[in-house]
């Protein structure tokens, strides 16, 4: 502890040491194309991006700079970048005009430009990866396939499209991986705007931060996050694409804008739609049909009860690259999605009209404006206001044998479920959430290299439910539940050392509200009445951090990151679950995790038309008060179960490789391989006997995984101008335990998948045809145990791309 | 691998040394006595690995069998957790033994396999072997079956649920409320054929009055067969909603013990029988909790009694509790609040009772006499504070002799067998024990 504090107070000084800097001088200019004419939004970089700004309508830029050598680069998405070095001297004002040459091949230079966006966040010193979509978006792909071949990361999905998922970054999972889009947590868009729905090509990128989170992204993300991007164009385009493949898949989705260069009016808009049966067929062990006397008939059957279908849109009006705003828009985003439920954890049960539909409508506000009121200093507001409605269905009584018919017992009779419906008791429980959220952010430049960056967000959900399978007087007494979040985090962004060195010191403050309201009978007067019981309860926590970069060499960069993350407890964690019985425990803690990543960053090596990148990095979560249940079994289960407590302690730590090699435009293989130990952490028992699980791999962690990337292109193969991609994927998942007991039985087997695709780009580079074969040899996938998920399915794409109408 | 063979080993040079030492002692100890009708029965016992709590036993459960031999010396130790096989259930699995020991039965409990049941053979140490066939209940009785083996030579198991409690005018706001129910299952298994045999399901009413007040069963278990083997005696677990507002009760008054009745095999015609002595729960947990006695009568325990603590009823051969047998362990062993985890009957009207109470330094074993109605605390077993019977699942009774595995939490204990004639009290096998672990039974 005295050393970590030793270490923050060491960073401090030398931040506040270089304050007293060099003096400032000012270099400015214009950007014209070749016609001499202005061009707007064009990027201008000073030395790698430390210092930047975009051109103004009539293509005037100006960058305030200490004295010395500078290098300035300038690029547009329809120009060729251009560089300039520039020497300053003290005070003094530098003038630099640029004519940029017309792009001619605008699709490789989207590309470039994500790559640069990535660069730039994968090198502050967070645990970062950067996904890049544009490319993507073109192959028959979903977003969690996506995530699930990036090192450190693995998606585990029960089942085909639209499946519930759960994500585990280094080896922590559920509550402690929090979703984000745009920087707003994803739950107030809920099931329907989800990784599941939202296609790869509405997305402009996704930042999966691993362990560490910077501030800006605020929500009490014990293990990690992920934050999805959408798309943020500023030049009028449309793109649109189609898909069908295997099990009935259909996807189609658009995204345009529209902006008046003019006033800066503009509009956005984009759509989606997916469908998919999933009948996809499973075999094995866990398909069974259990006949009449018990006994179990092994089937190869479809699944019978697993359609899913979403659809939604999202349109947004406002100005961009107007005085008052660099951006303001008002929106609004619809999503509905049905999903039917074949099983519960394990498919050795199939259901029969489980289902869930789910809905929102979310209104939003969103400004930023750079330079207010004083030079450097950046504004961002988001408001969000969301309508969200979910109704789970479960009302089908009896069993279904995996052929999806009525089993029947030994009388000939239709067997009842063991519960009332499929998954538990009958259900049609419709479940509304008001959620507001708002995010401010403010970042300050105080002086080349030091930036101050605060953010707040206030997240309040009220929740109201009525199970319309319940009587009246049921409904009338169930009572509702609002949670409210506010989390304040600052930030300190410096660079030093001639900008070699980048550091991020960030603390959060995090503050939670719920407030629990149950209708109970009371004798009032004599007259027994239905009064309602509110119980608040506030949780507060504090966390902090630092991620900081140092460029050992120019190729070489040493990143490091460390943050004591919280995960505040759930409602049904502090206040029990009614329905369940679980007893409350007001008296719950944050969980608590200490996570640590250590990296390196070496390239790219060029030897002739030969380039290489790697990185390799390795992580530390020590977790501990995680909220698990107590069992006791004396307590009257009819009456009441064991409530929540801080009890138990886990640590999980591991490493990652990434290896990238291309070969001129033609070939690129990508290698990423990732290895943790989450083991259980607690040490000895009240006698002070070691655990026998004291450092042990805890059950059902995936906890190897390598995946590899090959693409080949062709160029001008079948027309002039046009590309064919060839593609091969391939994800090896190690076999791992799902239960303490070491029993083959009850482990998820080894898993190696391959997928193959290709794409051809018209010359026009407007069409793109893709098409894509999942899991080529039709082996059996697990995610989960005893889950199968699709076999080998055909997919084919279309693409529409059009720029500048 | 090595570890296994030297268990082998280990086991081997025991046995030789047991089976010196016991036939020597065989002459002059008249505890262990001539009289044993199975010397040669292996003695199962079951350990239970926590899940992600001390006690919990959520992490699984491993099995090892040893000869009677060995079971009784207590310089013989027994490392299930290292040694043991594990049975092939998500959470504590749900066993049963043949009487002879030879077979083990379980029902698996939760997970992919929840409700499946299956036959061990036991050939000594870890070595068990599955039989092939399984049977599934699950679409039945749930993926958490509760079950009981019947007394009847090991022919038939019988598993019961209760599913789906809701009000009558659930769906028709306009009916006025009459009750809460569930739909009841009762399904007999076919022990040896491996098959189900046949099971019934119906709503199982109480009185109207009872009914209107927001009674009803939430959940049934421990059956068990009278003399005459034509009715079943089905424990019942109560709980109590309230009408005006649909929501469950956390204290209430409590009716008189209930039980159900059904005739066998048809398993046909549910009865509620009522007693006036006891008004707790006679559901148990995760074991027997009634059993027929050599007099013909039916002795069941009660649980969660609002006053007095645990009680033992009589049912009698009319099927109908006994109301003038009055039999409270709070009073016969001069503590309060006396709580029956678990309890066997050992014959010739004997019993052992495995319970806690109020400010119990441990949880203890009594010695119940059911026609005198006395119980005694047994002395001579290292009782324990983390001592707890909450989850004990098996008792074994082998002729005159009850075994039991007294483990704490995370400690190490022993067998014990007490002999039910003379109440006499060995210390056998040293059971050794892991953080977080527990021995749940002997099989």
């Amino acid at each position: 502890m005295k050393k970590r504090s030793f270490f923050i107070l060491l960073l401090f000084i030398i931040c506040f040491s270089s304050f007293a800097d060099s003096p400032k001088s000012v270099v400015s200019g214009m950007v014209k194309d070749k016609e001499g004419k202005p061009i707007e939004f064009v990027s201008v970089s000073a030395d790698q991006s430390q210092q930047s700004t975009m051109t103004n309508e009539k293509g005037e830029y100006a960058l305030t700079l200490s004295s010395g050598k500078h290098r300035l680069r300038f690029y547009h998405l329809n120009f060729v970048k251009s560089e300039q070095v520039v020497l300053l001297s003290n005070g003094e004002r530098e003038q630099v005009d640029v004519v940029l040459k017309d792009n001619t091949n605008t699709l490789s230079e989207v590309v470039v430009r994500g790559k640069s966006e990535k660069e730039n966040i994968e090198t502050k010193g967070f645990a970062v990866h950067v996904i890049d979509m544009q490319k993507a978006a073109l192959q028959s792909i979903q977003t969690n396939e996506l995530l699930d071949r990036t090192a450190g990361v693995r998606v585990r999905q029960n089942g085909g499209l639209g499946a519930a998922t759960n994500y585990n970054l280094n080896g922590m999972s559920g509550h402690s991986v929090r979703i984000f889009v745009d920087g707003i947590p994803a739950s107030t868009y809920g099931a329907s705007f989800s990784l599941n729905s939202i296609p790869p090509s509405l997305i402009e990128r996704i930042e999966i931060y691993k362990g560490v989170i910077p501030a800006y992204l605020s929500d009490d993300a014990l293990g990690g996050a992920i934050n999805v991007i959408l798309k943020k164009g500023m030049r009028n385009t449309l793109t649109a694409s189609v898909l069908y493949g295997s099990f009935n898949t259909q996807q189609a989705n658009f995204d345009a804008l529209f902006r008046d260069k003019k006033t800066g009016f503009t509009v956005k808009a984009s759509g989606f739609y997916n469908y998919s049966d999933n009948d996809y067929e499973v075999w094995g062990k866990f398909v069974r049909n259990i006949l009449p006397n018990g006994r179990y008939d092994y089937v190869r059957a479809k699944r019978f009860n697993d359609a899913y279908k979403s659809i939604g849109g999202r349109m947004e009006l406002g100005f961009t690259g107007v005085k008052w705003a660099d951006r303001f828009y008002i929106g609004y985003n619809g999503s509905d999605a049905y999903n039917e439920i074949q099983h519960g954890a394990y498919m050795s049960i199939p259901y029969k009209g489980r289902h869930t539909d789910a809905q929102a409508h979310v209104f939003s506000l969103n400004y930023r404006k750079t330079n207010v009121v004083v030079n450097g200093l950046e504004f961002t507001l988001n408001g969000m206001h969301s309508r969200r409605k979910e109704v789970v269905t479960d009302t089908v009584k009896w069993n279904y044998n995996w052929f999806g018919e009525i089993s029947r017992g030994l009388d000939g009779n239709p067997i009842l479920r063991p519960s009332g419906a499929q998954q538990g008791a009958p259900t049609l429980n419709h479940i509304n959430r008001n959620i507001t959220t708002v995010r401010a952010g403010v970042i300050y430049d105080i002086q080349r290299n030091h930036k101050i960056i605060l953010n707040h967000i206030l997240y309040n959900v009220n929740r109201t439910q009525q199970d319309f399978m319940r009587s009246a007087v049921e409904r009338d007494f169930i009572g509702t539940r609002d949670l409210r979040k506010n989390i304040t985090s600052l930030a300190y962004e410096m660079k030093a050392v001639e900008g070699k060195l980048t550091t991020t010191l960030f603390g959060k403050y995090y503050q939670q509200d719920i407030a629990k309201m149950d209708p109970v009978l009371k004798a009032v007067e004599g007259q027994t009445v239905r009064v309602e019981e509110t119980l608040n309860n506030r949780k507060t926590a504090t966390g902090y951090g630092l991620a900081a970069s140092y460029s050992v060499l120019p190729k070489l960069l040493l990143l490091t990151s460390a943050e004591r993350a919280v995960r505040m407890p759930s409602e049904s964690e502090v206040f029990g679950s009614p329905g369940e019985n679980i007893v409350e425990n007001t008296g719950l803690r944050a969980e608590v995790s200490d996570n640590l990543n250590v990296g390196l960053k070496a390239g790219p090596f060029s030897a002739g038309k030969h380039q290489l990148d790697a990185a390799v990095s390795v992580f530390l979560r020590d977790t501990k008060d995680k909220i698990v249940q107590r069992i006791n079994p004396r307590l009257n289960d009819a009456v009441q179960t064991d409530p929540f407590e801080n009890l138990g302690k886990t640590k999980s730590q591991g490493f990652e490789l990434e290896l990238n090699y291309t070969y001129d435009r033609n070939l690129n293989v990508a290698l990423n391989m990732s290895r943790f130990n989450s083991v259980f952490n607690i040490q000895y028992d009240s006698n002070g006997r070691e655990y026998d699980y004291y450092n042990k791999q805890l059950p059902n962690e995936p906890f190897f995984t390598v995946n590899g990337m090959v693409k080949y292109a062709l160029y001008n193969l079948v027309q002039k101008r046009s590309t064919l991609n060839v593609y091969y994927n391939c994800g090896f998942v190690e076999s791992f335990q799902t239960t303490w007991l070491a029993l083959d039985d009850f482990k998820v087997p080894r898993q190696f998948i391959q997928d193959m695709g290709l794409n051809y780009v018209f010359p026009s580079k407007r069409f793109v045809v893709g098409f894509d074969v999942k899991n080529i040899l039709d082996k059996q996938a697990y995610d989960n145990f005893a889950v199968q998920k699709p076999g080998r399915a055909f997919y084919l794409k279309l693409n529409y791309i059009i720029n500048n109408f | 691998m090595k570890k296994n063979f030297l268990s082998v080993l280990m086991f081997g040079f025991f046995m030789a040394t047991a089976i010196v030492f016991t036939s020597c002692d065989k002459d002059d100890d008249p505890v262990s006595g001539p009289t044993d009708p199975d010397p040669d029965r292996w003695i199962t016992v079951a350990g239970a690995l926590m899940g992600t709590s001390p006690g919990d036993g959520n992490g699984g459960t491993m099995v090892y069998a040893v000869s009677k031999e060995n079971a009784k010396d207590s310089t013989y130790s027994i490392k299930v957790y290292d040694d043991g096989f594990p049975v092939k259930s998500n959470r504590t699995a749900r066993l049963q033994s043949s009487e002879d020991g030879k077979t083990l039965f379980n029902i698996a409990y939760t997970g992919d396999n929840g409700g499946e049941f299956s036959r061990y053979k036991v050939n000594g140490g870890n070595n068990f072997v599955q039989e092939d066939v399984t049977v599934n209940i699950a679409q039945y009785a749930s993926t958490s079956p509760r079950w009981a083996k019947l007394f009847d030579g090991d022919k038939t198991g019988i598993a019961v649920n209760v599913a789906n409690i809701a009000a009558n005018n659930a769906s028709d706001a306009t009916q006025p409320f009459a009750y809460y129910r569930g739909t009841a299952t009762v399904l007999a298994l076919d022990l040896q054929e491996v098959l189900i045999r046949g099971y019934k399901q119906y709503q199982i009413p109480l009185t109207t009055e009872e009914e209107l007040l927001g009674h009803c069963i939430f959940r049934l278990d421990a059956p068990v067969l009278n003399k005459a083997a034509n009715k079943l005696i089905i424990g019942t677990w109560m709980q109590k909603r309230n009408p005006a507002t649909g929501t469950t009760e956390s204290s209430f008054t409590r009716l008189g013990t209930k039980s159900v009745v059904v005739d066998y095999p048809s398993l046909e015609n549910p009865k509620v029988i009522t007693s006036t002595v006891g008004h707790g729960d006679c559901s148990g947990y995760r074991s027997f909790n009634s059993f027929t006695a050599d007099d013909g009568n039916i002795y069941q325990a009660t649980q969660r009694e609002t006053s007095g603590g645990s009680r033992i009823l009589k049912i009698n051969q009319s099927n109908e509790y006994d109301n003038a047998y009055v039999f409270s362990l709070d009073a016969a062993l001069g503590v309060s609040n006396v709580y029956v985890d678990c309890w066997r009957y050992a014959g010739n009207g004997k019993a052992y009772v495995l319970y806690s109470h109020d400010n119990a330094a441990s949880d203890y074993v009594a010695y119940l006499d059911l026609s005198a109605k006395t119980a005694v605390k047994v002395a001579g077993i290292a009782y324990d504070e983390d001592l707890d019977f909450g989850q004990y699942q098996g008792v074994l009774v082998s002729g005159d002799e009850v075994y039991i595995a007294v483990t704490p939490v995370g400690k190490d204990g022993n067998i014990y067998i007490l002999n039910s004639k003379t109440g006499a009290v060995t210390k056998g096998a040293k059971l050794v024990n892991k953080a977080g672990n527990h021995y749940i039974g002997i099989f």
